[in-house]
């Protein structure tokens, strides 16, 4: 990866097109992962390609994909990695369930859910600015208060069960689960955004390359904060579907997704030196380590046995892709 | 992926100053004013008893097998490479090892072979980081999530539910065994980290770690084999996550499912209150490393001791790292910015 | 870099001088006991509101009583609980209650109170030379079983299309007798059920952990309606009913916990049609009655240290979401039980049948 060192090194007029065009070798690979899972999986039994399987993947990949937006966002941005997503994806689903069950209109819910989830991010962003301190240290840290602080005030959650925000984390649309639209919807949004606003590119340029960013004027510091509340935002975004559709939660119920995220994140591309990353390919990476455990189970494998093929498969996906990026040609 | 950073021009490590100085003073000094607070604030609150044997000996006895992994997977951030997998490596090294034990295997043997292994994980972990230069945090991720299920796997074929009894009395001895009063092997984790400091601080070895990790792209131009020392440093990384887990079968007389679950965020957390990085090489000191450990595990002992009901306990840890950091970049440690 | 420079020798050194100004003593223990002192250690999974709620009665009924408390978490690991009974033996409490949920570590456990003489209560997971206070669980499962299977049997003629089995490994002998024993309690009432339609997945105890395990096994089967649930706890089971709402086949899914935790409260999922108390919150109530209080009273009893003979024995209380309505939330059971006269048991109190 010592390429992208002396790629970087120059401020560029237009990053964001380079920007764009970057991972097309890593969405291929990742497409024919997935496509070959798929291929084998279906191959083995024809029923796996039902409309059961695909509401099952497309469940598991709307809240992982939502955390791995966020992720990515402070990936690109420079920010490493934001280790908070379990605390601010349960204290906003805690939130949403709350204010749902004390009679809140969903929209009110919704607004004061992403407002917490930005305070999150916001905060995180307070002590890694002011005290100049590593994201990772920073979040580690804030994870571990946050967790623990939760624990205090709830042990068990859940949204009201009869109420319509449940009714909807259930139902779908299009063949596909209400909470899978939000996800793509953001995925796109924010994909397509990043590399094509001011705000967007400056938070690349920072990630790219902060001395340059900053010689050419960029705010380090607005970009920190904006990035991490961001990050906060989809999380709050991720604690709303999780409420909706999952079943009664403890504080500590987000902490499997943290792995999952990172990993999704890393395999759409996302360097976490920064500067690197199309977040569209989140949709691939995500869809893919989604249909992994399913795949495992139509192969009738003992879940003791899935984790190890699960974790066989990571390995020879990042390396392949980290073969790809250091011997061809972009 | 650290390279990147490392292109950076002026990061405050590639200015002119004593390496060597600079990067063990600055994160140590800190962690050390760090040990010494918790250290008075026990005595304070507690009494004499905090620094009594006993005391010691409970701690240690806890820190220990996690202070010896530590030291040993610092080896790779040093280089520039993290090994996400050292939790569940521990994981499946105690039950490898608790297997051989329970069907007749005689200890050496036993602690051969399941180090073996161990290496033989450290080498594909080795070949996917460097080898095909997959990103070291997806790679080990993916490793760590391999090998828990091999953990799963092993429990459940020679324990029962989820438990897998090996009691071996030689090693039960000997991790439990003390000498002036102290935990052996909370006194040979301390001795490798010594060691380990020597080596980083004054071994070409140790330097060429440090440049590899620091500046990869100079340390090839220098002459170092960049990918040799960051495989040598994974397979380190597995030797030592094998040992742990083989020191924790003797331990805790068994073994179970979950095992060194969770233990590396344990212990990258002690290594990051001592200066480590998990993305960026070359910055860190083993010392600095060890009292990170010994700063929670005396922390964490206070609240044990005080009776402030357990659930506060992940708060102050986690302000007490937050305080580290914050007050190593005080005393002019490095900034993010 | 501002700031004074220091080396790693001279921190170090620092440190040496500070702790031999300070004062290294030797060994002291807590001193006399004029008061008894008991120390708990709590389960410390984050998955179940009991773990805290057992410290939280633990803590109020010795302070009825004057004695000193300490508690510490176990963490929900062995090494932790080493660390733990160390800490216990040298701030010299005089009996011990555990909820150890990673029992590998209890023989070596059993060996260190024995040798500092401390008595020992264990919660659930026996241990010879611990007393065992707590439910057969494997009669509770089979309870439950049963239940279900009565119910399976009136609506389907016990002709499901799948019986789910919610596991939770990580709880070894509990699970096993748990969901074991309720797969076996639905076999005596529904024997004929082919082997082909018992499946199995990993919940992890928790509702929203073992919920895309869970899909993935209704995915792999996807023409089954009739739906019996039996599983680890009442988490595990709501795992596989939430996973049937997700993927629209919740009509006949029909679930029967255990521990009771999520059957009380408005928030009662339509499709879980009972589950088995235990109020295990509640457990120090037999703890303290049966061994503690006779220990603090210089009368130890005689160590009982096995389930099938304990030396507290828990009633289960199998209820069906009817009969459960009417049993409060655990914060509010909490409260009355420590409002209640001594010795009065939860069951006493809550159990519809009792």
């Amino acid at each position: 990866m010592a390429d992208h060192a002396i790629g970087h090194s120059v401020p560029e007029a237009r990053p964001g097109m380079r920007f764009r065009l970057e991972g097309l070798g890593t969405a291929a690979v990742v497409a024919l992962a997935w496509m070959a899972l798929i291929a084998i999986s279906a191959i083995h039994r024809p029923d796996f390609l039902s409309h059961q399987t695909i509401l099952a993947i497309a469940f598991t990949m709307s809240i992982v994909g939502v955390l791995a937006v966020g992720q990515a966002l402070v990936g690109i941005s420079g920010g490493f990695l934001d280790l908070s997503q379990p605390t601010s994806l349960i204290l906003t689903a805690l939130a949403a369930s709350r204010l749902l069950a004390a009679g809140l209109d969903p929209a009110f819910v919704i607004v004061l859910t992403l407002a917490i989830g930005a305070l999150w991010g916001f905060a995180n962003a307070l002590i890694i600015v002011h005290g100049k301190l590593n994201p990772v240290i920073v979040t580690l840290a804030t994870n571990f208060i946050g967790l623990a602080a939760l624990f205090l005030v709830f042990q068990i959650a859940e949204a009201p069960i009869d109420s319509g925000f449940r009714a909807f984390g259930r139902g779908s649309f299009l063949g596909l689960p209400n909470i899978w639209w939000p996800m793509i919807a953001l995925v796109l949004v924010v994909g397509f955004f990043l590399p094509r606003t001011r705000y967007g590119r400056r938070a690349i340029a920072v990630g790219g390359n902060r001395f340059a960013a900053q010689a050419r004027g960029i705010s380090l510091r607005k970009t920190r904060f904006a990035i991490f509340t961001a990050s906060g935002v989809c999380a709050g975004i991720a604690g709303l579907l999780f409420a909706a559709s999952s079943g009664p939660f403890t504080p500590a119920s987000g902490t499997v997704y943290l792995l999952p995220v990172i990993a999704a994140s890393i395999l759409a591309g996302v360097s976490l030196a920064g500067g690197r990353g199309n977040i569209w390919l989140i949709l691939l990476s995500v869809g893919f380590l989604s249909t992994v455990p399913t795949s495992l189970v139509f192969f009738g494998l003992s879940s003791d046995w899935q984790a190890i093929f699960q974790g066989a498969i990571l390995i020879v996906a990042v390396s392949i892709d980290g073969y790809r990026e250091k011997w061809v040609a972009r | 992926m650290t390279d990147a950073a490392a292109g950076r021009p002026d990061l405050p490590q590639s200015i002119a100053h004593h390496p060597v100085r600079d990067v063990v003073t600055g994160p140590v000094g800190s962690i050390g004013i760090t040990l010494i607070v918790v250290v008075a604030a026990g005595l304070l609150l507690i009494g004499p008893r905090f620094l009594s044997a006993s005391n010691i000996t409970i701690a240690g006895q806890f820190v220990a097998i996690p202070m010896l992994i530590g030291a040993f997977a610092s080896f790779a951030l040093l280089a520039g490479v993290v090994d996400l997998s050292i939790g569940s490596m521990a994981g499946v090294g105690a039950a490898i090892f608790g297997a051989l034990v329970l069907s007749g295997w005689g200890l050496a043997p036993a602690i051969a072979l399941t180090l073996g292994i161990c290496l033989v994980f450290g080498a594909i972990n080795a070949l996917a980081v460097v080898g095909f230069h997959a990103d070291p945090i997806a790679a080990t991720l993916g490793m760590l999530t391999g090998l828990r299920g091999a953990t799963y796997v092993i429990v459940e074929a020679y324990g029962q539910s989820g438990s897998l009894f090996a009691f071996h009395e030689g090693l039960f001895a000997f991790t439990n065994m003390l000498v002036w009063s102290l935990p052996l092997i909370f006194l040979i984790a301390l001795a490798v980290t010594a060691l380990a400091a020597i080596v980083v601080g004054k071994t070409r070895l140790g330097r060429h770690v440090r440049a590899v990790g620091g500046d990869p792209l100079a340390a090839a131009r220098a002459g170092i084999s960049v990918p040799r020392v960051r495989t040598g440093a994974l397979l380190l990384s597995a030797f030592g996550a094998g040992l742990g887990g083989i020191l924790f079968v003797g331990q805790l007389g068994a073994v179970s499912r979950l095992l060194g679950f969770g233990l590396e965020f344990q212990v990258y957390a002690a290594l990051m209150i001592g200066g480590y990085s998990i993305l960026r090489g070359g910055v860190g000191s083993p010392v600095g490393g060890a009292l990170g450990f010994l700063a929670i595990a005396g922390a964490a002992n206070i609240l044990d001791l005080s009776g402030i009901s357990p659930y506060y306990v992940n708060i102050i840890v986690g302000g007490l790292l937050l305080a580290a950091v914050l007050l190593d970049r005080i005393r002019g440690g490095d900034a993010y910015e | 870099m501002k700031g004074k420079s220091s080396s790693p020798l001279h921190a170090l050194a620092v440190v040496a001088a500070a702790t031999t100004v300070l004062g290294v003593g030797s060994v002291t223990g807590a001193g006399a006991q004029d008061k008894f002192k008991l120390g708990m250690a709590v389960g410390g999974n984050p998955c179940c509101e009991w773990m805290k709620a057992q410290g939280d009665v633990a803590r109020a009924l010795a302070e009825q009583r004057g004695w000193d408390y300490m508690e510490l978490s176990n963490n929900d690991d062995a090494a932790t609980a080493l660390k733990n009974a160390g800490i216990f033996i040298q701030e010299g409490v005089d009996a011990v209650i555990q909820f150890n949920g990673q029992p590998s570590a209890n023989p070596a456990l059993a060996q260190r109170f024995a040798s500092a003489n401390i008595p020992v209560v264990t919660y659930d997971i026996a241990q010879p030379g611990f007393y065992f206070v707590g439910i057969d669980n494997l009669a509770a499962g089979l309870a439950g079983g049963e239940a279900l299977g009565n119910i399976i049997k009136e609506k389907w003629n016990c002709e499901p299309d799948l019986v789910i089995s919610a596991e939770g490994a990580s709880a070894g002998i509990v699970n096993e007798w748990r969901t074991g024993g309720m797969r076996d309690g639905l076999k005596k009432v529904c024997p004929d059920i082919p082997a082909e339609k018992w499946v199995s997945f990993e919940s992890q105890g928790q509702a929203t952990v073992g919920l895309p395990a869970a899909r993935d096994l209704l995915a792999a089967h996807p023409d089954a309606k009739r739906m019996a649930v039996v599983g680890l706890n009442d988490g595990g089971v709501l795992a596989a009913i939430n996973a049937a709402e997700q993927l629209g086949r919740a009509d006949e899914i029909i679930g029967w916990g255990q521990d009771g935790a999520f059957i009380t409260g408005d928030n009662v999922n339509p499709h879980l049609a009972g589950s088995v108390f235990y109020f295990l919150e509640g457990y120090a109530v037999y703890a303290l009655r049966d061994v503690i209080d006779p220990i603090a009273a210089g009368n130890p009893p005689p160590l009982k240290d096995t389930a099938g003979d304990p030396a507290s024995r828990v009633q289960p209380c199998p209820v069906s979401a009817e009969e459960a309505a009417k049993v409060p939330d655990m914060p509010e059971r909490v409260k009355m039980l420590l409002e209640a006269p001594p010795g009065t048991t939860e069951y006493e109190l809550f159990c519809p049948s009792a």
